[in-house]
């Protein structure tokens, strides 16, 4: 295959590659009996790194045989240094999702909250990602 | 040799797995149990490809138009996906109890 078609294809499947993933959902009880609903959305995000995908992708764009096969193993020693059970891409904050309760409870004037849905997801873009913590929910009038 | 590894590549797809149970969780179940609803939504992709994940709200929607002025109990939220092939259909499936007040 010409370089320059394998490169496009490369890029198109490093923009493309598994946008957006639905990693955990969690649906709460949900009281219409009480009043009127208004819907709210608290997200949080992180910055997540594949820092293995990263170099991978450095060796397949590498231009001599033996740098792109030094970049292969260092690749694989990354990939297996993160081997184990993950959610999602690696960040550099394990805290970032602690303000979401903090969020919920500002959120209502009312201080009854109903319906609370838990969405854990990823928006990838390559070796990089948004790794999202999204809960929405309804305050009761 | 080809008829062989043929039969052999049908014979490891009609064994292999297909639907992958991604996460399940369920809320406190209410003593009153007569009237169950339930929903699913799901969303279609090309070997993994998603823009969105909206079909969750998809599913919310659905239970609360069942429920207009009730309470939606023992919500049990289970979240799948089914693989076929290279095209796959990920699934939230829902079930709860509609007590009206």
């Amino acid at each position: 295959m010409p370089i320059k078609l394998q490169s496009i294809l490369g890029l198109s499947f490093l923009l493309l590659g598994g946008c957006s993933q639905l990693h955990h959902v969690h649906i709460g009880d949900i009281d219409q009996s009480q009043g009127r609903l208004t819907p709210f959305t608290i997200e949080v995000n992180e910055l997540g790194f594949d820092a293995a995908k990263a170099v991978e992708i450095g060796a397949g764009v590498a231009k001599s045989a033996s740098t792109s096969e030094d970049l292969e193993f260092v690749a694989l020693i990354l990939a297996i240094s993160n081997f184990g059970p993950k959610t999602g891409n690696p960040v550099y904050n394990d805290a970032y999702a602690d303000q979401v309760l903090s969020e919920v409870i500002k959120v209502c004037p009312s201080k009854k909250i109903t319906g609370l849905t838990s969405v854990r997801e990823a928006t990838n873009v390559g070796p990089v990602s948004g790794e999202v913590v999204r809960i929405k929910g309804y305050c009761i009038n | 040799m080809l008829k062989n590894t043929i039969l052999f590549s049908l014979l490891a797809l009609s064994l292999s797995g297909c639907v992958g149970l991604n996460t399940v969780s369920m809320t406190q179940i209410p003593a009153e149990r007569e009237n169950k609803i339930t929903t699913a939504s799901s969303s279609w992709n090309f070997i993994g490809i998603n823009f969105s994940n909206a079909f969750v709200d998809e599913a919310i929607d659905n239970l609360k138009a069942q429920c207009p002025t009730g309470k939606i109990e023992g919500v049990y939220t289970k979240h799948q996906t089914t693989g076929y092939l290279l095209v796959f259909k990920r699934e939230v499936i829902v079930s709860a109890y509609c007590n009206e007040v």
